[in-house]
C-alpha cells in the first residue's frame, strides 16, 4: 500500500470515518526537535525517540488503563519502523507538547475503544515516514541510492555490502531531513509482518507481577503532603461552615481547605462548531471540604471528625425509586421523537400479533479498583500535575485555568491507571487537587479519595426506562417496533434505542431526558449500548417466544438485507451492517456450538451486534453465546460465555482476548449486581459490600473466536458488555427462569453469594 | 514505636499504632506494590502476609503486627521469580495490574496451606476483586505454580 506524502502534508483527514470524528492529520516533518548532537536522544516526528544506545522510546498518546495500549501502539510503530522489539520502551505523551506542536498525536482521549481504530493509520504513516527518513539519511551518509537500503531490527542495512548502521547513528541527520512531498512512503506488506498480529507479552508484564508498576496513586514527590476530601453529602448542598476549633492540636499538622464545586467542562472532546450534546456531558461537582496533613491517614481521620454544616438543597428529597416510577409513567405518553422509518402505526393496524413490555436500567458506576487521586504542585514555576486522567488534554486545561497560570507553565505527568472504564474521563479530582495545591503553594499535594467518596461522588450511566411495542406480521417477523425512552440527565444517547442491530421495516423512537436531575452522567464501559442493547434483544426474544420461532432462524430473518427499506439513510451501510452481523452470528453459532446438546437445567442465549453509534462508526461486530444453569432452588450460575468477533486487523490477539474476558466480567457484574440508588438526595452505596462486583467464584469459562481480517482495526473493549448481558437474560428464560426486564438480576433471582 | 520484621528486615516504625499497616508500608516504607482499593477489607488489593497468613493490610492496625513478620509483594521472592510470578507472566494474567500484587499474595498464602488446590478451591478461597476480569487466568496460573512447587 502506498500513501502519498502530499496527502499527509496537505493535512487531509485520512482517518475521518463517518461524520462525527473528523480528525485532521497535522503536518509532520516541520516539527522535529533539532538534535544538538548524536550524544542525545533524537526526537523523530514527536512519536519516537532514538537513544544513543540505539534503544527506542515510543510516545503513547493514550492513558494506560489496562487495555494494553502501550504494547499495541508500540507494536504498530516497531513493525513499520523495523525496530528491535527487545529494545523498545514507551513513555506517555505530554499534553503541552501536543498543543505546542499542533496535535501530532491525533487522538489523545482514552474513550470509546477507539485508540487502535483512530491511531492505526496515522501511527503507521508516522512510523513509515520515520523509517524513510532514517534510510534517506543513511543513503546520504553511505553515498548509495536509498533503494539499495532497507531497515532491519533497528538498523539500516546495505544488502550488497552487508553494512549495518544503527538508527542512532543516522537519527540526528534524519530528524533534519525534509522529505519531498512527492516521496511516497511504503507500508510493510501484511505477509512480512512480525509484530502486528502477534501476541507479544504486554511490556509491563513483569513489573505488574513484581509490584513495580507505578500508578497515579503511587507517585512520590519530595516534600509531598496528603489530602483527603469530602463532597457535599446531598446533591447541590453548599458548604456553610466548618468548625475549626481544636484542629491544630490534632496530629499531622492538619489544615482545612474549602474546595468549590462547579461545572468544570465536558467529559470528552467536543470538536469546534459541533453540538456538545452529541459528544459529551457536562462534568459537575459540588462543594467539598478537604484536609491536608502529613500523612493521608491523618488527613482522612481529621476529615471524618470535622463538624461541617451544609446548606439545605432543593434535591434533598431526590429518590431514584421515585424517578423510576415517574419515568415508567412518562413512557406511556407521547415523548419527543428521536428517529424511525416507515410507518409504525400502519404496521400496528395490520399486525397478526402485538406485544408490549417495560424495561429499565439503573444508575451504574464504573468503580475502577484504584480510587480517584491526583497529585499537584503549584509554585512560582507554574503547575506540575500527576494524573491518570483518561482525558489529559482537558486535565491540562483545568490546571492552567484553575491556577491562573500560562498554559506553557503546566507540566502534566500522565500516569498509569488501576482501571478506568470511563470514570477517569471526568476530571473532577484534577479540579479539586489544583484548588487544594493553590492554597498550599510550593508543597506537592497528593489528593486521594476514599472508596466511599469515589463511589458516592462518581459519574453514572443514566437511569433509563424504555417502553417497547411491537407488531408481528403474518410472515412471523417484526413489522413494526416502537421504543419510548425516559432517562436521567445524559448527553444524547438516543442511538442506543434507534440503532437497532437487526432489521425492522417500520420503527418509531421517542426519547426524553430529565436534564434537571442532578445525578451526574458518566461514560461507563459499554456506553449507551449498555442500557439499551440487552433490552432490544430481550424484547426481540420475547416476540420470538410468543410466536414460537427457532432462535437462530428468527434472528437471521431479522438480518436479511432484503427487508431493509430502500429509502433509509445510508442504505448501503445498513445492508453491509446486516450482512456483517449475520456473518458473525453464524460464526458464533458454528464455532461456539449453539446446536450442541444442553445438559438438563442449562439455558442458552445468543446476541450479535456492533456498537456503531452512527452508520459507519467502525466498532467491531461481536456475538455472544451464554450458557447458564438455574438449579432447583432457582439459583443462577453462568457456566460459559463464547464470543465471536470481527475486529478487523488484530494487532495483539491475546490482548483482544483479555479485553473480551474483561468485558464479560464487567457485563456480569453489571447484570447481576450493579445498582446505584439515590435516596434523600444522596447515593446510597458506598463500597463493595453494597455495590458488589463479580468475584472469581462466579467467573464463567470464556472462549473467543476471531474472524480473520486485514481491514482497519476496530474497537474491542466495550461491546462485550452489552451483548453478554443480552445473551444472559435470554439464557435465563431458556432455562425456565423469569424474563428479566429490570436490572440488576439480583432483584429477581437468587445468586448464592455476592 | 512499633517494631516488626518487614520482608526480612527489622523495622522500627514511629507512627500511631492504630494506623492501618497499608499506609505504613506504602507511605512510610515506600513499598508501593501493596495497593489501596477499598479501605474496608473487601477487595484484597492490599493483601500481605503476616507470619505467613494473608491479611488485608487496610484494616490491620500497625500495633497488631508488633513483633511479627510481614511479607509484601516486594519480599515474596528475592529474584522476583517466585513460581506464582513466573506463571502470572506465562498466563499473561494482568490487564491494568492494580489488583495483582494482592492476588499473588493471596495465592501464595493459599498454596501455603493447600499444596495443590482444585480449580473450585482456588475460586472459593481467593476472594480478592479484579475489575478487569483476569480471574480465569489467575486460576490457571495458581494451579500451574502449584504443580511446579510440588515438583521443586
Amino acid at each position: 500500500m502506498r500513501i502519498s506524502r502530499r496527502r499527509l502534508l496537505s493535512g487531509s483527514a485520512i482517518i475521518a470515518t463517518g461524520t462525527r470524528f473528523a480528525i485532521i492529520l497535522p503536518v509532520f516533518g516541520s516539527r522535529d526537535a533539532t538534535a544538538i548532537s548524536s550524544n542525545e536522544a533524537v526526537d523523530l516526528l514527536s512519536w519516537v525517540e532514538i537513544k544513543p544506545d540505539n534503544s527506542a522510546v515510543i510516545r503513547i498518546p493514550q492513558t494506560d488503563i489496562g487495555q494494553g495500549i502501550n504494547t499495541t501502539l508500540a507494536q504498530i510503530i516497531a513493525e513499520e519502523m523495523d525496530l528491535d522489539w527487545a529494545r523498545v520502551s514507551t513513555k506517555a505523551y505530554d499534553p503541552r507538547v501536543n498543543a505546542e506542536r499542533q496535535n501530532p498525536y491525533i487522538w489523545t482521549t482514552t474513550l470509546g475503544s477507539s485508540s487502535a481504530h483512530y491511531l492505526y493509520e496515522p501511527v503507521r504513516l508516522a512510523a513509515a515516514t520515520i523509517k524513510k527518513k532514517l534510510i534517506s539519511a543513511a543513503a546520504l551518509q553511505l553515498k548509495v541510492a536509498p533503494e539499495h537500503l532497507h531497515a532491519d531490527q533497528g538498523h539500516v542495512v546495505h544488502a550488497k555490502t552487508g553494512r549495518r548502521i544503527p538508527f542512532s547513528k543516522v537519527a540526528a541527520s534524519a530528524a533534519e531531513l525534509q522529505l519531498s512531498e512527492q516521496f511516497p512512503v511504503e507500508y510493510k506488506p501484511v505477509a512480512q509482518r512480525r509484530l502486528i498480529g502477534s501476541s507479544v507479552p504486554a511490556l509491563e508484564l513483569k513489573a505488574m507481577t513484581a509490584g513495580e508498576k507505578r500508578f497515579g496513586i503511587d507517585i512520590d514527590v519530595p516534600g509531598m503532603r496528603f489530602a483527603a476530601i469530602s463532597q457535599s453529602p446531598v446533591y447541590g448542598a453548599k458548604l456553610l461552615k466548618v468548625e475549626m476549633e481544636g484542629i491544630r492540636k490534632l496530629s499531622g499538622n492538619p489544615s482545612v481547605v474549602r474546595v468549590s464545586g462547579k461545572t468544570i467542562g465536558f467529559n470528552s472532546p467536543v470538536p469546534e462548531g459541533e453540538d456538545p450534546d452529541l459528544w459529551a456531558a457536562e462534568v459537575r461537582c459540588d462543594d467539598a471540604i478537604a484536609v491536608v496533613a502529613d500523612t493521608w491517614w491523618q488527613a482522612k481521620t481529621v476529615l471524618e471528625g470535622l463538624d461541617i454544616t451544609w446548606s439545605s438543597s432543593k434535591h434533598r428529597a431526590l429518590s431514584s425509586e421515585k424517578m423510576f416510577v415517574e419515568f415508567a409513567q412518562r413512557v406511556n405518553s407521547v415523548l419527543p421523537k428521536s428517529g424511525g422509518q416507515g410507518n409504525f402505526e400502519r404496521a400496528m393496524s395490520r399486525a397478526d400479533q402485538k406485544l408490549s413490555a417495560l424495561y429499565s436500567y439503573p444508575y451504574v458506576e464504573a468503580a475502577p479498583l484504584e480510587p480517584m487521586n491526583c497529585t499537584a504542585l503549584v509554585d512560582d514555576n507554574g503547575v506540575q500535575l500527576w494524573t491518570n486522567s483518561q482525558f489529559p488534554d482537558d486535565a491540562w486545561r483545568i490546571a492552567f485555568e484553575t491556577a491562573g497560570v500560562d498554559p506553557n507553565d503546566v507540566t502534566l505527568h500522565l500516569m498509569a491507571a488501576g482501571g478506568g472504564f470511563g470514570r477517569r474521563l471526568h476530571n473532577d479530582i484534577v479540579y479539586q487537587a489544583i484548588q487544594i495545591a493553590c492554597q498550599h503553594r510550593g508543597i506537592p499535594i497528593k489528593l486521594l479519595a476514599t472508596r466511599e467518596e469515589s463511589m458516592k461522588h462518581s459519574y453514572y450511566s443514566p437511569l433509563t426506562v424504555a417502553k417497547f411495542d411491537a407488531a408481528v406480521g403474518s410472515d412471523g417477523t417484526v413489522d413494526g417496533w416502537r421504543c419510548r425512552v425516559a432517562s436521567s440527565f445524559a448527553p444524547d444517547q438516543s442511538y442506543g434505542a434507534t440503532r437497532l442491530p437487526f432489521v425492522v421495516p417500520n420503527t418509531h423512537f421517542e426519547y426524553e431526558r430529565h436534564m434537571s436531575v442532578p445525578v451526574p452522567f458518566g461514560w461507563v464501559r459499554g456506553v449507551g449500548f449498555a442500557q439499551h442493547l440487552w433490552m432490544n434483544f430481550s424484547f426481540l426474544d420475547e416476540i420470538r417466544l410468543a410466536i414460537g420461532a427457532d432462535a437462530i432462524g428468527f434472528f437471521r430473518a431479522h438480518l436479511d438485507p432484503s427487508r431493509i427499506p430502500k429509502d433509509v439513510d445510508e442504505y448501503d451501510l445498513a445492508v453491509d451492517r446486516a450482512l456483517r452481523t449475520r456473518r458473525v452470528l453464524d460464526y458464533c453459532v458454528e464455532k461456539g456450538g449453539w446446536s450442541n446438546e444442553k445438559p438438563p437445567g442449562v439455558g442458552r442465549g445468543i446476541c450479535a451486534s456492533d456498537s456503531d453509534y452512527y452508520p459507519g462508526f467502525g466498532s467491531s461486530t461481536k456475538a455472544a453465546m451464554v450458557d447458564i444453569v438455574l438449579d432447583k432452588k432457582g439459583s443462577l450460575t453462568v457456566n460459559r460465555v463464547f464470543i465471536a468477533i470481527d475486529a478487523g486487523t488484530v494487532i495483539n490477539p491475546d490482548i483482544v482476548k483479555a479485553q473480551l474476558e474483561g468485558g464479560v466480567a464487567f457485563a456480569l457484574s453489571t447484570a447481576l449486581y450493579s445498582e446505584i440508588s439515590v435516596k434523600n438526595g444522596s447515593v446510597e452505596q458506598s463500597n463493595f459490600h453494597d455495590y458488589p462486583v463479580l468475584r472469581m467464584k462466579k467467573m464463567p469459562r470464556v472462549e473467543v473466536a476471531m474472524i480473520p481480517s486485514d481491514s482497519t482495526p476496530l474497537g474491542v473493549g466495550e461491546d462485550a458488555v452489552p451483548i453478554t448481558i443480552a445473551a444472559l437474560v435470554n439464557a435465563i428464560v431458556d432455562a425456565g427462569g423469569p424474563r428479566i426486564r429490570r436490572l440488576p438480576i439480583s432483584r429477581e433471582i437468587r445468586l448464592e453469594d455476592s | 514505636m512499633v517494631v516488626c520484621e518487614i520482608n526480612g528486615e527489622s523495622k522500627s516504625v514511629e507512627a500511631d499504632g492504630a494506623t492501618p499497616l497499608l499506609w505504613i508500608l506504602r507511605d512510610e516504607l515506600g513499598l508501593k506494590g501493596t495497593k489501596f482499593g477499598c479501605g474496608a477489607g473487601l477487595c484484597g488489593a492490599c493483601t500481605v502476609h503476616v507470619d505467613g497468613l494473608a491479611v488485608r493490610s487496610c484494616i490491620t492496625p500497625l500495633i497488631s503486627v508488633s513483633g511479627k513478620k510481614v511479607t509484601t509483594i516486594e519480599g515474596i521472592d528475592n529474584s522476583g521469580e517466585h513460581p506464582l510470578q513466573r506463571h502470572w507472566i506465562n498466563s499473561r494474567v494482568p490487564q491494568c495490574g492494580y489488583c495483582q500484587s494482592g492476588m499473588i499474595m493471596a495465592a501464595a498464602a493459599l498454596l501455603g496451606s493447600v499444596k495443590s488446590p482444585s480449580e473450585a478451591q482456588v475460586r472459593e478461597e481467593i476472594t480478592n476483586l479484579c475489575r478487569c476480569g483476569t480471574y480465569n487466568r489467575i486460576v490457571e496460573a495458581v494451579q500451574a505454580a502449584a504443580k511446579d512447587m510440588s515438583v521443586e
